[in-house]
């Protein structure tokens, strides 16, 4: 029964299984067990999934409390499709691992970056130093 | 760490005792754990009392079928030396259970505990709260009639019917509410972020330490938990306030020496264990598994619900009496017992909770509908019904999840009710624009279809936020009685100054010409910003007018009229001199995109006059406009407005606007070699199109008024062939495509101009139709 139709509620969506996007980048699946009007979330069974390439890795975590402020997006888990997918699950190990490569990688071209541009004179502005209009 | 030599002792006889075990002792060392430091280390050894009971537990489960007494004489040895009144209670209590079934007593024992951590306050708590709850348990209930519900996060139900459908919310109130409107999730007795009672069930353990990421059903095959709806949360099962064993046979005298984490730990601890499961499981579980779970139930069920504890009982007693069932009865046997109780149950409730009166009462009906059909719901899926895949699938996962409603109904209907507040509004129209907007549309859209088509209506279930009426508050500052003079309290409604900011305007001198720049383009800003305002209340006049009564009519005109002006005064710069001064305020407006578009909807509210200035310096400084639009291309947008304005427009005023467009010298003196504000104007799409709208209008007044003043017409004349020969002179190529070409110019251009010359311009302008 829709509780307030033409609106967005996350009434419906308890005891489901949800993907759910934090703000610092991490993917939480878990079972959405309890919400409140700020749509701060209790998630049970709760796994990280790390996705690098290809490839995923799961940490299970066990129970989330997820303050609704952090939360960037979520969307309920089809359980029929969810195993219908084109990555390749690894071990927590390997995907740390990729991940910390991936990081690694990311980090050297941005060295390269900048000491390229430093090289020709100009210089990235820092995100907090930007003037305003 | 609770010695269960004072088990009875409430916290301050405990601090007694440490005094006197630590009389020497410092102070600090007062404050520590008695267990630790006091007599509680020396003189009982918690590990001890634990081993006991542990041992005590490995014992039971293989003495499941003995005799009470039993269970009894365990249980004394449990509680070790305790005063008179336990032992009196414990016997009773004993005796209670006799009478429900002398299996049950011992099965309780059978549950496993955790290994408890080494120093861990916890377990001993919850071994405590074990032993007590057995007797506590049926006494709280009776103490304590007016608690709310004990939240616990415990997985498991008691096969207690579609008690879950009944929703929670329409019991009253929890005495302690923490808003005055709204309710509360009850107040927890036991406080927030106590942990659950230990999970028994080693394989529960696992799955929560790692969790599989797809669902896991719990891995017990026998367990088949009771069909979605005839569960009911531990949660609810808590809540119920009066027991069909209020008439109590321990005597109300006996005092409540727990505090109140004991008590709710007590509470807790007489709830369903993870182990336990419904009846229609334990029929198909044989023996040992069924028993304990069977028994852990009933002190359970003495404290349930009214109308439910009788049916199930006898139901658990036949159950019982033929361990285990060759046929175990299907779990749709158990919904028509205490169907007929609950349905009595449920006549009598009162429907709506006290607290929803505040809100709408369309919104109250839907919540009352919307409970009779999850009523109906769970109804269907007792029996067999089957609602379709998706739905079946999702009910599926939902009979089979234990976690499942850990989120009570009154909990659901209070975030529901929380969010209805917020959409609470006095003006809907103002604070939910475009929702209000597109819901009208849709509504339109529906009954125009409905109006052709005669199909059935289709229901489309509407939001319906609470109308609330607009309240006039008034400040009054906060008074203090009894002080002398006036207290002044600083709030949201009253600020103080904290700050002695003075502001100081900036000399014109020692900034930078950038400076100057940016802060003029701010100004103008702000300008458009402010009449943007003042133009969408415009706009809105008309609609308010209609809602509006008859006397206040005048009044919102007047004020329509007024705004209206300021606006003009706004784009026009003020302080106009005999004339207005410069037309660089208005440019300056012109130049940003906003302002373009502000203009074209700020138009046709601009008297005729007002609109013909508009449009002459915009006319005047159109090639600078041009430059300025290149990017954004916004311009043709005003086209519209100006063309339904130039067909307003007197002949006189056709006249000029064309001199100015073109920018034609007043006398017809030899003209400059190159028109480069002509050319501009022809090169821009809506400068083109203007043009030939102003060249339109004029052939339409020529050709409608042919008795028309001799000096206009000459003026007109003399500036047409002056145009005519400047757009010859033009070449084609550099000419844009206009956005739409009046169809009269070609009997314009003909007055004017020889046949061969009109087929150049024709050709030029691509006037006739065929040539694109």
């Amino acid at each position: 029964m829709n509780y307030m139709p033409g609106t967005a509620s996350l009434i419906e969506d308890i005891d489901k299984k949800h993907l759910v996007l934090l703000r610092d980048g991490r993917t939480l699946i878990g079972f959405l067990r309890s919400i409140d009007q700020f749509a701060n979330l209790v998630l049970h069974q709760t796994v990280e999934r790390i996705h690098v390439g290809k490839k995923y890795g799961d940490i299970p975590r066990g129970i989330f409390v997820v303050r609704g402020e952090n939360v960037v997006l979520l969307g309920e888990i089809d359980l029929e499709k969810e195993s219908d997918t084109p990555l390749q699950q690894v071990s927590i190990e390997e995907i740390l691992e990729e991940q910390r490569v991936e990081q690694q990688t990311r980090l050297e071209a941005e060295k390269l970056k900048v000491q390229a541009l430093k090289d020709r004179g100009l210089s990235l502005p820092r995100a907090d130093t930007l003037d305003e209009y | 760490m609770f010695r269960y030599e004072s088990l009875e002792d409430c916290p301050l006889d405990e601090d007694e005792d440490a005094f006197q075990g630590l009389g020497e002792e410092d102070e600090e060392i007062d404050q520590f754990n008695d267990d630790t430091f006091g007599s509680g280390a020396v003189d009982d050894d918690w590990q001890e009392a634990h081993e006991r009971l542990a041992e005590l537990e490995e014992k039971l489960p293989a003495a499941v079928n003995e005799q009470t007494g039993n269970g009894e004489r365990d249980e004394m040895d449990l509680l070790g030396d305790h005063e008179e009144n336990l032992a009196e209670r414990l016997s009773k209590m004993v005796i209670e259970n006799e009478l429900e079934d002398p299996a049950i007593m011992t099965a309780v024992q059978t549950r496993p505990v955790l290994q408890p951590q080494p120093g861990s306050l916890n377990s001993s708590i919850w071994d405590g709260s074990e032993v007590l709850r057995r007797i506590r348990g049926p006494l709280l209930a009776q103490e304590m009639p007016a608690v709310s519900v004990l939240e616990y996060a415990l997985p498991q139900r008691t096969p207690q019917a579609p008690e879950d459908d009944r929703d929670l919310s329409e019991r009253a109130l929890p005495r302690r509410s923490t808003s005055p409107v709204i309710g509360s999730p009850p107040v927890r007795a036991v406080p927030i972020g106590t942990p659950p009672k230990q999970m028994a069930v080693p394989s529960f353990n696992q799955q929560i330490l790692c969790p599989k990421p797809v669902h896991v059903r719990p891995p017990m095959p026998p367990r088949y938990p009771a069909p979605y709806g005839e569960r009911m949360s531990p949660n609810q099962l808590c809540s119920v306030p009066n027991s069909s064993l209020l008439g109590h046979p321990f005597p109300p005298s006996v005092p409540p020496v727990l505090s109140p984490l004991q008590r709710a730990q007590l509470l807790g601890g007489a709830q369903l264990q993870p182990g336990r499961m419904s009846p229609s499981q334990f029929a198909r579980v044989p023996g040992f598994v069924g028993s304990p779970l069977a028994a852990a139930m009933n002190p359970k069920l003495l404290q349930g619900r009214v109308g439910q504890m009788l049916p199930p009982a006898p139901g658990f007693r036949a159950f019982f009496s033929a361990p285990p069932p060759a046929t175990p009865p299907p779990p749709q046997q158990h919904p028509p017992g205490p169907g007929p109780h609950l349905q009595n149950l449920r006549s009598q409730a009162p429907m709506f909770r006290p607290d929803t009166t505040h809100l709408h009462p369309q919104h109250r009906r839907l919540l009352h509908q919307r409970q009779q059909q999850n009523r109906n719901q769970h109804r269907n899926l007792n029996g067999a019904g089957d609602r379709g895949s998706h739905r079946s699938s999702h009910h599926d996962h939902l009979r089979k999840d234990p976690y499942a409603n850990l989120m009570l109904q009154r909990e659901k209907d209070w975030v529901s009710k929380i969010q209805m507040m917020q959409l609470q509004s006095t003006d809907p129209y103002l604070d939910d624009f475009y929702y209000q907007n597109y819901f009208e549309k849709l509504e339109k859209l529906s009954a125009a279809e409905e109006v052709q088509g005669d199909g059935p209506k289709k229901e489309r279930t509407k939001l319906i936020t609470p109308q609330v009426a607009k309240l006039e508050h008034t400040y009054k500052p906060v008074q203090f009685e009894g002080s002398l003079g006036k207290l002044t309290v600083s709030s949201v409604n009253n600020p103080r100054k904290m700050i002695d900011a003075v502001v100081t305007s900036r000399s014109e001198d020692d900034e930078t010409k950038e400076k100057q720049v940016r802060d003029k383009r701010r100004k103008t800003l702000v300008i458009i910003e402010k009449t943007y305002s003042l133009l969408l209340d415009v706009e809105d006049y008309e609609r308010r007018y209609l809602l509006s009564l008859e006397e206040e009519r005048p009044a919102l005109m007047e004020e329509r009229k007024h705004k209206i002006c300021s606006m003009y005064d706004n784009l026009r710069g003020k302080l106009p001199g005999q004339e207005r001064p410069s037309d660089d305020h208005f440019v300056q407006i012109m130049c940003i995109r906003k302002g373009k578009r502000m203009v074209a909807r700020i138009l046709p509210f601009l008297s005729t006059e007002q609109a013909a200035d508009i449009l002459m310096t915009t006319a005047r400084s159109l090639p600078f406009l041009i430059k300025k639009d290149a990017q954004d291309e916004v311009l043709p947008c005003l086209l519209s407005p100006f063309s339904l304005l130039v067909y307003h427009l007197p002949s006189v005023t056709v006249t000029s606007l064309l001199q100015q467009l073109m920018n034609l010298p007043q006398s017809a003196a030899a003209p400059a070699p190159s028109n480069p504000h002509l050319t501009a104007v022809l090169q821009n799409k809506f400068g083109l199109s203007l043009l030939l709208v102003v060249l339109s209008r004029g052939e339409d007044l020529q050709s409608s008024d042919p008795a028309a003043e001799s000096t206009q017409n000459n003026q007109w004349t003399e500036v047409m062939f002056t145009a005519t020969q400047e757009l010859l002179r033009i070449p084609q190529a550099a000419l844009a495509k206009p956005l739409s070409i009046p169809t009269n110019l070609v009997s314009l251009f003909s007055r004017y101009v020889d046949r061969q010359k009109l087929n150049l311009l024709e050709t030029k302008l691509q006037l006739v139709q065929g040539i694109r």
